[in-house]
């Protein structure tokens, strides 16, 4: 008797197609299994956490510290109604965008010039941007702190006062702008680099075209080289916002008490009040707005209102 | 620079980078600046030259301590994210299963969820389970936040692999072991390598998962350097922030000479 197989074989036709996906999926299931130790590991100490923490957000801490029902969403209410923790969600969300946006503004030149200079200029700026990244938080932090000391004897105020800029020293430690220019210093390379990424990949004959139709740098700029740059722009100002916003390093070195952020609150809930569910819920506003945010841009970078950088 | 932009426009461009490259090199060149003044309080502009403060930080005992430490967690660290990453990524590129695009997603998103929340659920888990070593914990909590920097540099620099090579190799009777060997892992080494570079990096400088924790007999650098911050007045603090600083770009150079720096960031 002759199965189908033998006529394939006897034939010489090409294995159907039923075979060749059988063959196909007994090479893809090993290699698709090499992901497996990273998932487990990931479900159990982040996934399963983070959904954790989310569950005591809506729960009671009794006075023994002992979380369990009923399940309110009392915490949550807390944060908006009382005022002094809805400042802090309005401080962070002020200095998030102010911070990006002023990312945005400064980024635009340097990425431009990174992308379309000499190599070598090119690579030095490339390194400055990035070496800082590297460098811990809390140094980056403490640099500022001696950069804006309050009184005569911080380097902005001796500057300012020996060139008779101003003839008081200014006290900008401990607010809002220190906290802004501290995470535009911490964050500004991850504005920089998408934007370089996107600027590097726009086609100057576009560029060249409208020049050579008159139109001036300007123009050009607004018209050509701003909109096909906007996935670098989107992708950029999202991390730029998400990491301001999770911050604690910079605002408890730099904001002091007069700029408190969600980050600083958790802290102070966890470790010094022990109210769990409390903090547990301000970090649920937390994720709920980064997670929010990158909604947005994912949205806006896959939709098609904007091209995809790569 | 090219004539492509020239004039009024090329003037502004370059003294804004100009100006925000200063912004960026300030605060650091001053920290480097105050570390080796001769003064007994940080103040600007520094005094004198000394090189007694760094005398100091290398005979102070936490700091040793919490060096130490950082360093054991961070090779703990590169160790563990490159044993669960680098085959995650392999999944990654050469699968073809159901999902795997929610699973790449799930896999990096340790990047984008705010890592001072991943801390703190991490906490909780970790203190329901009874778990009190803090070195443990911390390296568990390093691992989570830079494992995704392994994965997403392996996966870039897998994705260059030319998969002709492997083919020839087992055309030419290697098997799937000697062709990872002898074949793809040698195209792949320098994103491994700064891969594991990154991770190292990110666990030394990482504040947001370390802070909850570690405890007082286990303090990470950044940690120890925050107390510090707070206590100490005189120029040791800017001595030991150097030292961090020097260290970083050590890190830095090492990273631009295995794959470039641009292409080791990009997304």
């Amino acid at each position: 008797m002759t199965t189908s197989d033998d006529a394939v074989a006897v034939l010489g036709v090409q294995a159907p197609p039923a075979t060749r996906w059988a063959s196909r999926w007994r090479l893809a299931l090993p290699v698709g299994l090499l992901a497996v130790p990273m998932l487990a590991f990931l479900t159990y100490f982040f996934f399963y956490p983070a959904l954790g923490l989310l569950f005591s957000s809506i729960q009671t801490q009794d006075s023994r510290g002992i979380i369990g029902r009923p399940f309110t969403l009392a915490h949550y209410a807390r944060l908006i109604n009382v005022e002094l923790y809805a400042r802090v969600l309005w401080t962070t969300l002020r200095i998030s965008i102010i911070t990006s946006a002023l990312a945005t503004v400064l980024a635009y030149p340097v990425a431009l010039v990174m992308v379309k200079s000499r190599p070598t200029v090119t690579r030095i700026i490339t390194l400055i941007v990035i070496a800082p990244l590297i460098v811990s938080v809390v140094v980056r932090g403490y640099g500022w702190q001696l950069v804006l000391q309050n009184g005569p004897k911080g380097m902005l105020n001796w500057i300012l006062m020996t060139l008779h800029i101003v003839d008081a020293p200014i006290s900008v430690l401990y607010t809002e702008v220190a906290v802004v220019i501290g995470s535009l210093h911490v964050f500004f390379p991850m504005m920089v680099l998408p934007l370089a990424s996107a600027l590097g990949k726009i086609d100057p004959n576009l560029e060249d075209a409208a020049r050579m139709l008159g139109a001036p740098w300007w123009k050009v700029f607004l018209r050509v080289t701003l909109p096909l740059s906007m996935p670098g722009f989107v992708a950029g100002f999202t991390l730029v916002f998400s990491l301001t916003a999770g911050s604690f390093v910079i605002p408890a070195i730099l904001g002091g008490a007069s700029a408190i952020m969600l980050g600083n609150l958790i802290e102070q809930q966890i470790f010094v009040v022990y109210d769990w569910p409390f903090g547990a819920a301000i970090a649920a506003v937390l994720v709920g707005l980064v997670l929010a945010v990158n909604g947005v841009s994912m949205w806006l970078l896959e939709g098609r209102r904007l091209r995809r950088p790569d | 620079m090219d004539e492509r932009f020239s004039g009024f426009g090329a003037f502004i461009l370059y003294t804004i980078t100009g100006g925000v490259m200063l912004f960026i090199l300030a605060p650091l060149l001053l920290v480097m600046a105050v570390s080796v003044s001769d003064s007994y309080f940080v103040t600007f502009p520094p005094q004198g030259f000394t090189l007694k403060w760094y005398a100091k930080v290398l005979q102070d005992r936490d700091f040793l301590e919490a060096m130490r430490l950082s360093i054991l967690l961070a090779l703990g660290t590169t160790a563990g994210s490159l044993l669960f990453g680098v085959p995650a990524a392999f999944a990654l590129v050469r699968g073809k299963f159901f999902g795997l695009g929610a699973i790449k997603g799930f896999l990096l998103s340790p990047l984008i969820f705010p890592a001072l929340v991943t801390g703190l659920a991490l906490l909780q888990v970790l203190t329901k389970l009874g778990s009190q070593d803090a070195r443990l914990n911390l390296l568990i909590g390093h691992v989570v936040v830079t494992s995704p920097y392994v994965i997403r540099t392996v996966v870039t620099s897998l994705q260059l692999v030319d998969e002709n090579l492997e083919d020839a190799a087992r055309t030419l009777g290697a098997n799937r072991l000697t062709t990872f060997w002898r074949v793809t892992l040698p195209q792949i080494a320098s994103g491994v390598a700064a891969g594991g570079l990154f991770a190292f990096m990110v666990s030394f400088d990482n504040y947001p998962v370390t802070m909850w924790l570690a405890n007082s007999e286990y303090s990470p650098v950044p940690l120890v350097l925050m107390r510090q911050l707070v206590n100490v007045f005189d120029p040791s603090v800017p001595a030991m922030s150097t030292i961090i600083i020097l260290m970083a770009m050590v890190g830095v150079l090492l990273l631009e000479k295995l794959v470039g720096l641009r292409r080791a960031l990009a997304a």
